[in-house]
This record gives structure tokens, sequence and C-alpha cells, in this order.
């Protein structure tokens, strides 16, 4: 061995050592709470954005007819599916007549009665006149008495009253068979107005109450979404607003639509805005009464103004702004937000372009942060 | 004597007390001149390590003198208070081994007693190497002491025990491990350290080797010396 | 002026790195358990400064949306919104459950809490107080903001219960008391997951209800619908987070809300109690049990290795008392190896620590404080470590060195 096992020995041993202390300090200074945050930022530029509103509607008839009977009944018959086109009155079942029938002949017979006993009245008044004619010829010939003629005269209008009333008779008796016969008709389940059938709720041998419905119908043509914004996004919607349509069912496809008009009445509970989609034009098939879809209503677009990304919006001490660096120094900028869009841009009053604000930070900010400008973040892979 | 040279009378030392008393030593009397080295001889259980010990100031002797140059060092107790700096500064020790520090070198384990009561390293060092030249191991001296032969670390040791110029040396068994040729090596070193430094050394040993070499000669038996004159036949 | 220790530690400078290192592990191990209990506060601290609110106001008598499950009407916040002191009023809801990650081919379960947030735009109580990627929700359904713990990246598609949400930011740190990653989601789509079943049992429900004579009635033909209908609505929340305007304190704006029927309010300091005090307890007192195991271990480990180390020197030791080495220098050797060696295995254990932390499942914080008292309590450890052996080598007669 040499001279220097010494100090070659020192040597290694330092060699172990100082790594080690150099390591240490860097462990000291460079992470935990001492170290920089690592921030990106982005230099606020002038943009117009399209604001546009989301919401979620449902695909429902705009006019739905229920077509059933008006008494309690059995259905006889359904002659129409769900899908089925019909024609402004076409017949699309029929209830069951029960007695119907047979309360038609009852009332018929009826009727014929009274018409018996009608001509019966007139038979007697014919009498009753010929009588008082004659009595009171005889009369004018002393050949009976006055007491004779006015029972005659009184027996004549007892058969003008009865003729009367038999004549009365017959009407009732013709108005309750109209009226039944009108029933009768009325068994008949016509479509008031063309449609497309949508459900069949009660089957041929169902008893349904009266006003229950039979056959839904609504008019293909007059399909709309009934749409829901929350009420705190749904600043400027509007009539007329044109939209984009994305059904559940067809989520590769955006359909153009219209807003025709936001319903007076919003959902107080749901704290919900309603609106009124209306596809222009009409997509062939027809969407699903009940489906779901993604609307997006856009807005008149916006004036160019000092935008920035909405990841830098945030509340310090109550108050909405922005951290701005300057130089190696943060501030925080309060801003007002003017406008926004769903993607994620902000306008704001309160920030000149040109100026470099804080997008995306690894930890909490405070105005005394040291921060350490870079490309992303470490640890996220964008 | 001019404050070196070593004077023993009347040394007893005795271990327990009572019935299981046990008498090492009953009264030894000796004396050893600057430069010169003595043999002290006897069979185990004579009392040499007992003697070797009192006179190294590592145990306390009983009753006695002890004289070290003109400085009274016991007398029926200790006159001098701190014993560790006598032994440091007064008494230089050779071992059977060499006990060398095993994780200093040779110039470091010889320099280490000054080093360590504050003389300058570099003084120390200095004063190390020149009695590493006179030994002849000089050129070992960045050596660590498991790179040494056997006889390279006694004479290591030897170097060490003379740092402080202690005016008494005590060596104990010196050359009980070694050849006949080593030994006889080490007794002469011994003598040349003892005229050049003017140093009393005395030589505990039962080596038939070496007694030969001795001028003077204590013999020791049953606690008790006696004074012998050796056959001085030198170091041939 | 020469060091022994320093010399000895350079002659034997492997054993020493070699055990340094060995007891720089255990000390490691010990820093990060300290970690994992910081770790563990912090989360619960992040969850709360995260949540931005002031005040969390829940269904009476029970301990608040995350210590245990609260119920609120959604529309509760009107009438707190109203209260004096108040800036704002949110409905929140917290769900923890299963995720599931629908893309790329290999679906992937992630166990998250997924945050229902009102819509009331970036800032406000309850939204991610900042992104690292993506941006903040825009649209009131079907988008996410999911924290990177989750493992998910920007575009992903999640599935919750019977919807999809796409990914649209992404944020660190923001956890459950539990280290669960967040999901946030618009609080209406998070009201329909927590309350609402899926489709199978909403079947069976219709079923049932359609069964049932009392609600399927032929002289009300609407009457079963309606009933169905308000199965289907989900009106709760779990939590109302309130801000406070300046110039009120926590406790002048919660004492009226309290005052009202069925419903608890907690400030902040109060929750930070029911979170630490009582979802931590059991845990925290385990890790303290294992750092003073730890601590003890490492103690007896020096205690050991020095006491070996002046062990194999006790002949030279000896030597040394003979030739007039003071005790106090041979003291001193032994304590500044043990010194030297609590100082490697601090160096080695602080590195280990911070290294390792990161790849724990848990957060681990490691705070500098903890540092520097662990490193004055291994200073003291091998100090007091080193004492058994500086007994044994004052012990040792100097006489024995002198044979026989």
């Amino acid at each position: 061995m040499n001279f220097s096992a010494l100090n070659r020995r020192t040597l290694l041993l330092l060699a172990v050592l100082i790594p080690l202390l150099l390591l240490l300090g860097y462990v000291a200074l460079r992470t935990g709470p001492l170290a920089a945050v690592p921030v990106t930022v982005t230099t606020v530029e002038s943009h117009a954005i399209n604001p546009a509103l989301f919401g979620i509607g449902t695909v429902q008839a705009r006019y739905t007819t229920l077509v059933g009977p008006t008494v309690a009944g059995r259905v006889k018959s359904l002659d129409v599916h769900v899908g089925d086109r019909v024609r402004a009155g076409q017949v699309l079942g029929e209830m069951d007549p029960v007695d119907l029938d047979e309360r038609i002949r009852s009332q018929r017979a009826a009727l014929l009665s009274t018409q018996a006993q009608l001509r019966q009245a007139q038979t007697q008044r014919d009498f009753a006149r010929t009588q008082a004619t004659r009595y009171a010829q005889l009369l004018a010939a002393h050949g009976t008495t006055e007491e004779l003629l006015a029972t005659r005269q009184q027996e004549l209008q007892s058969a003008e009253a009865a003729l009367q009333a038999a004549q009365d008779a017959v009407e009732r008796a013709r108005a309750d068979l109209a009226a039944l016969q009108a029933q009768r008709s009325n068994l008949k389940l016509v479509a008031p107005t063309a449609g497309l059938v949508t459900a069949r709720d009660a089957d041929p041998g169902s008893t349904v109450v009266a006003g229950a419905p039979v056959v839904e119908l609504i008019a293909p043509d007059s399909l709309w979404i009934d749409t829901r914004f929350d009420q705190l996004t749904a600043t400027g919607l509007a009539a007329g607003l044109p939209a984009r349509i994305v059904l559940r069912s067809r989520s590769n496809q955006t359909l153009a639509g219209r807003v025709l008009r936001v319903d007076p009445v919003a959902d107080a509970v749901t704290e919900e805005t309603l609106a009124k989609i209306v596809f222009t034009p009409l997509p062939q098939p027809l969407p699903p009464i009940g489906e779901l879809a993604d609307i997006t209503v856009a807005l008149p677009a916006l004036p160019a103004r000092p935008t920035v990304p909405n990841a830098s919006l945030q509340r310090v001490d109550g108050q909405l702004g922005v951290w701005r660096v300057e130089g190696d120094k943060l501030q925080f900028a309060r801003v007002k937000v003017l406008g926004r869009d769903l993607d994620g841009r902000v306008q704001v009053e309160g920030l000149k372009t040109g100026e470099r604000v804080v997008v995306y930070s690894q930890r909490t900010l405070s105005a005394r942060s040291h921060i350490s400008i870079v490309d992303h973040i470490p640890g996220v892979s964008p | 004597m001019t404050g070196r040279g070593i004077r023993i009378e009347g040394l007893k030392k005795r271990y327990g007390s009572g019935d299981t008393a046990v008498d090492a030593l009953k009264g030894v009397t000796m004396q050893v001149a600057p430069g010169e080295v003595v043999g002290l001889v006897g069979p185990s259980g004579s009392g040499k390590s007992t003697l070797l010990k009192c006179l190294g100031a590592v145990i306390e002797p009983t009753a006695g003198r002890m004289t070290l140059g003109n400085e009274v060092i016991y007398d029926d107790g200790w006159k001098i208070r701190d014993l560790r700096a006598l032994r440091r500064d007064k008494i230089g020790f050779v071992f059977q081994a060499p006990y060398l520090i095993p994780f200093l070198d040779v110039t470091d384990n010889v320099a280490l007693l000054p080093m360590l009561a504050g003389e300058p390293n570099s003084e120390a060092r200095q004063r190390a190497l020149e009695l590493l030249t006179a030994l002849d191991v000089q050129h070992r001296a960045k050596a660590m002491p498991s790179q040494l032969s056997g006889g390279e670390q006694q004479r290591v040791a030897i170097a060490r025990g003379l740092v402080n110029r202690p005016p008494v040396i005590l060596a104990d068994e010196p050359t009980a491990p070694l050849d006949s040729v080593r030994a006889l090596a080490v007794i002469r070193i011994l003598g040349d350290m003892a005229k050049r430094y003017q140093t009393a050394i005395i030589v505990v040993t039962h080596d038939e080797k070496i007694i030969p070499t001795f001028k003077r000669i204590y013999h020791i038996r049953d606690g008790v010396t006696h004074e012998e004159a050796g056959e001085g036949r030198g170091f041939d | 002026m020469i060091s022994l220790a320093g010399r000895d530690i350079l002659h034997a400078w492997g054993k020493f790195v070699f055990t340094g290192i060995g007891l720089g592990l255990l000390i490691g191990v010990t820093l990060v358990m300290a970690g994992v209990y910081r770790g563990m506060i912090d989360d619960a601290m992040v969850l709360l400064d995260n949540s931005g609110a002031d005040l969390w106001v829940v269904q009476k008598d029970t301990q608040g949306p995350y210590a245990e499950s609260s119920s609120l009407y959604d529309d509760t916040w009107r009438g707190i919104a109203a209260m004096p002191g108040v800036a704002s009023a949110n409905n929140i809801t917290y769900l923890t459950m299963q995720v599931r990650a629908a893309n790329h081919g290999e679906p992937r379960d992630v166990r998250a809490m997924v945050v229902g947030i009102a819509p009331d735009g970036p800032g406000s109580a309850g939204w991610p107080p900042y992104l690292v990627a993506g941006r903040q929700i825009t649209r009131s359904h079907y988008e996410a903001v999911a924290d990177i713990a989750s493992g998910f990246k920007l575009g992903d598609t999640l599935q919750i219960r019977r919807n999809r949400y796409t990914v649209v930011g992404l944020t660190r740190r923001m956890v459950s008391s539990n280290g669960d990653p967040m999901v946030f989601i618009p609080l209406k789509d998070a009201q329909q997951a927590q309350f609402l079943k899926d489709n199978e049992a909403i079947l069976q429900q219709r079923r049932r209800t359609a069964e049932n004579p009392a609600f399927n009635r032929p002289g009300v033909p609407g009457l079963l619908d309606a009933v169905i209908a308000s199965q289907s609505t989900n009106n709760y929340v779990n939590a109302v987070l309130v801000r406070i305007k300046p110039g009120y304190t926590a406790d002048e704006v919660a004492a009226p809300i309290r005052r009202w029927k069925r419903l608890t309010v907690f400030t902040r300091a109060q929750m930070q109690d029911i979170l630490v005090n009582k979802l931590i307890a059991t845990a925290s007192k385990q890790i303290g049990m294992f750092m003073v195991i730890l601590a003890i271990v490492s103690a007896a480990i020096v205690a050991f290795i020095i006491y070996t180390l002046t062990m194999d020197k006790i002949r030279e030791i000896a030597v040394l008392k003979l030739i007039g080495t003071r005790n106090r220098t041979i003291a001193a050797m032994i304590m500044q190896q043990a010194l030297a060696l609590g100082l490697i295995g601090f160096a080695v254990g602080k590195i280990t620590a911070t290294f390792a932390a990161p790849l724990f499942p848990k957060f681990v914080l490691l705070m500098p404080g903890d540092s520097i008292a662990g490193f004055f309590a291994v200073m003291v450890i091998c100090a007091l470590a080193s004492v058994v052996a500086i007994r044994m080598a004052l012990k040792v007669d100097p006489a024995e060195a002198i044979g026989g």
C-alpha cells in the first residue's frame, strides 16, 4: 500500500458523504413547503366569444289526443296499433254496446207506442170537436141544454190537451231514441285529426271508465323538445334563438333547431327554466317520444373583450378574480364576468390585454407564494 | 540523580483483607539509574506484574516509597494528584503485544499522546518521525499497523513509549512472542534508547534468550527482590 | 489535536456507512410514519379548505356531511341565503362510490368521492378552487372534473350510475378525509346518482307501485303516473355550504341558523375538530405507538452498534488509558462516533423518506418541523445510546493492559 492510503480513504468517504449532504440540501430546499409552486400562465387576449346555453330536454308531442268513450263500457274492438298513421275521421275501434241495442229497440217501441197514443188522442180530439160542434148546433136549435154543450166543449179542451201531451210524448220518445242512437254511434272511436297512434291503453275486452283514454294519438309534425335550463345559466334565453340538438340515440348527429318559446312558468322546485325547442327540419325517422336530447342554444356572439380561461377564476377573501403575474410576484386582481362560453372561456372586466394570469397551479396560491412558471404542471400528463 | 532514574524502597502490596489477604509484595527495594537497562526476573506468581503495576502508577501500593528522579511520588500514599498525567509524562510502557491503535497510522500512533496533550500536530509528528528513524522503521511512517510485521510493530510501540522522553520505561515481557534474533534486536534497541535519552528501563521478563544480556538483574520471589549481577553479555 | 472518532470512522468507514444506511432506513420509516399522520390531518384540512366554506349546514343532530350521512331538502339553501351575514349558500352532495372509466378498452374502477356542485360557476363554494389542467364545468349535465389521484385523464368518459360524464378538468389534492380522490359533477346529476337507483331497480319499483291497488285505481287514471313520477324525483342534498360576508364572525352567522329546527351548523373550527379528533383519532394513536416503537428500536440499534464497536477496541482503550489518555478523550471518541452515526442515519433517512413519500397510496406530508425535531431526537438518542458503551469503556482497568 502507499502513502496516500489515508488520503484515498478520506476521498472515498467524502465521495459518499458529500453527495449525501448535497442530496439532503436538495431535499430540504426543493421539496416540501419551502419549494416554489409550479404554475402555468397565459396572456390575456381580446377574443369574441360565442356564449351558449346547455340544457337537457325530452322529445314530446305538442298535441296529444286521447280518444276514449264518453260512458263507461267495455272495449269491443281496436283496429289500430301503435305506430299506425290514421286519417281524420278514421274509425279506430269500437266500444261494446252492451244493452244499448236493446235500449234502442225498446225506445223505438216506446216511440211507436207514443205515436199510437198520439193517433188515439187525435181521434179523441176529432170526436170531441165533432161533438162540440153538433151540440153547439143543437143548442142553437134548442135541442140541448147549455150544460151539455159546456160539457162537450170541456171535453174538447181536454182532448186538445191530451193531444198536445201525446205529441210531446212522441217528441220526447223520438229525442230519447235519437240520443241513444247518437250514443250508439259514439261507441265508435274515431280519430278527430290525422295522427300517429302512440299508445293503446286498453285492449279489447277491458272495461274502462268514462273519459279514460283507449287510444293516444299525436300529431307527428308537432314534435318538440321540452328542455330544462338551470336558472342560473339561462341568461339570454329567448324565443327564436338557434339551437343544436343531439339526440341520445344518435349522439354523432347534430340536428338543427330553434327555440320556439320560453315557458312563462318555470319550475320553482328544481329551479329550472323551461323552454320548447322545435326541429328545423323534423328528422326522419321520427325520434321516439320521451327520448332525451342535449340542447345547446347559441346566444348572440359577444364582441371582442379581454378573455381568460375559466380555470383562472378563483375566489380569494370572498372576491372573484384572477392571479396576475408581475415579474415573479403574484397579485390578485378582482374581475367581473361579462360573458362565458361552453368551452371554458370567460370574458372579464378588470384586466387588460397583454397581462399575464395564472391558469393552473400545483398548490393553492397566496400573495406570498414563490412561483416558478412551467409549461405544464409536473405529474399531470395532458 | 538529576530528575531521572527510579528508586523503590520497601514497597509492599496486599490484596484483600483479613483472612483472605494476599501479600503480593512484601518489601521490594530496587533502583535503576538513568541510561540503565535492568532485568526483573521471576516465576509467575512472584509479584512481577504487581510490581510493574505499582511502578506504573496503575495500582496503589500498600506501603513503601517510590521516587522518580528527585520527586517522591509515593510515600505510604500517593504524593502525586494526577496519576494519569504522571503516566503520560513520566512513564513509558512497552507491552508484550504492541497494542497499536489500529485506526491510526504509525506516525500518529507514536505522536498520539503529545497531540492529545495539545502539542501542535506537526511538532509531535516530527518528534515521532525522529524516533521512528532511530528505530529504523521510518520507511513505515505512513503505513497502518496491520501492514507491519510483528517486529516492526514492536519497534513502533517502543517509539510510542519514548515519545514523551519519560525518565522511566517499563517493559513487560517485550520479547515473549519473538524469536531469539528479534528478541536480541529489541533489547539492543532498548539499550540504545536508554543511552541516548538517559532513560531508566526496567524489563520484566523470563525469556532465557535475553536474560544474559543484562548487566544487572533483580530476582523477585515471593514478593521480595534481591539484586544480582547479570552476565552482561550484551547483544551479540 | 487529533480526532480519534474521525480516524476510527475513516478506518472502518464501510461498517459505519453500512450501519448508517441501515439506521437511516429505520429513521426514514419513522419520518414517513410521521408524514402519514400529517398527511391524514392535511387531507382533512385540505377537504375543509377546498370546499371554500365558512359554515357547514347539515341535518340536525348529525356530525356533518363528511363524518356521517346527512340529508337536507334542496330548497333549504334559500332560507339560509336570506339570513344576515350570509354572502352565499350553495347546495352540495357527497357520495363515496366506485366510478368506472369507460373508454380505451380496459375499464377501470376507482373508488372516489363524487361531489355534486351547484351551477354557480367557478369560485363558488364547493367548486375546485384551482385546476392543474383543462377547465371548470360549464354545462349543467354530463361534465366532470376529476382529481389526478384517481388516474383519470382529460377526455376520459366516466360512468357514474346511469350517466356518462366527460372529464373536462383535473385537480390536485382534492381528496376526501379518507384520501379518496374527488370527482366533481353538476348537482342535479349527483342528486340523481345518489338517490336514484339503476334501471333494474326502477323497473321493479314501478312494477310494485302498479300492483298496489291504492295507487292504481281505475277511476283515477293519472294517479299511478303521478305516484311513479314522485318516486323518481329526488330533492335532497347532503349539506349547504355557507360563505360569510366580511365583517361578520362565524358564530354570529351560525347562531340564527341553528335556531331553525332540524338544522345543525358547524364552523370551520368545529369541522376540524370532528374530522381530526373523531375520524382520525384511532389511526393517529396507532401511528403514535408505532413511532414510539420505532424510536426505541432505533435507540437499541444505535446502542448495540456503538457498544460492539467499543468492545472491539476495548484492549486499545485499556492501553490508551494506561499510557495516559484522559477519560474524557475516550468518552468523547465514543460519543462522537455515535453522533456521526446518527448524522449519517438521519441524512439517509430524510432522503429515503422524501423519495419514498410519493409512492405511498395515501398522501404523506413531510414537514420541515418534523424533520428538525427528528434530527434532534436522533442526536439525543444516539448520545444516550452511547452512554452504555462509554460506561463500559471508562470502567476498564488500565492495569489489564499489563498481562498477568
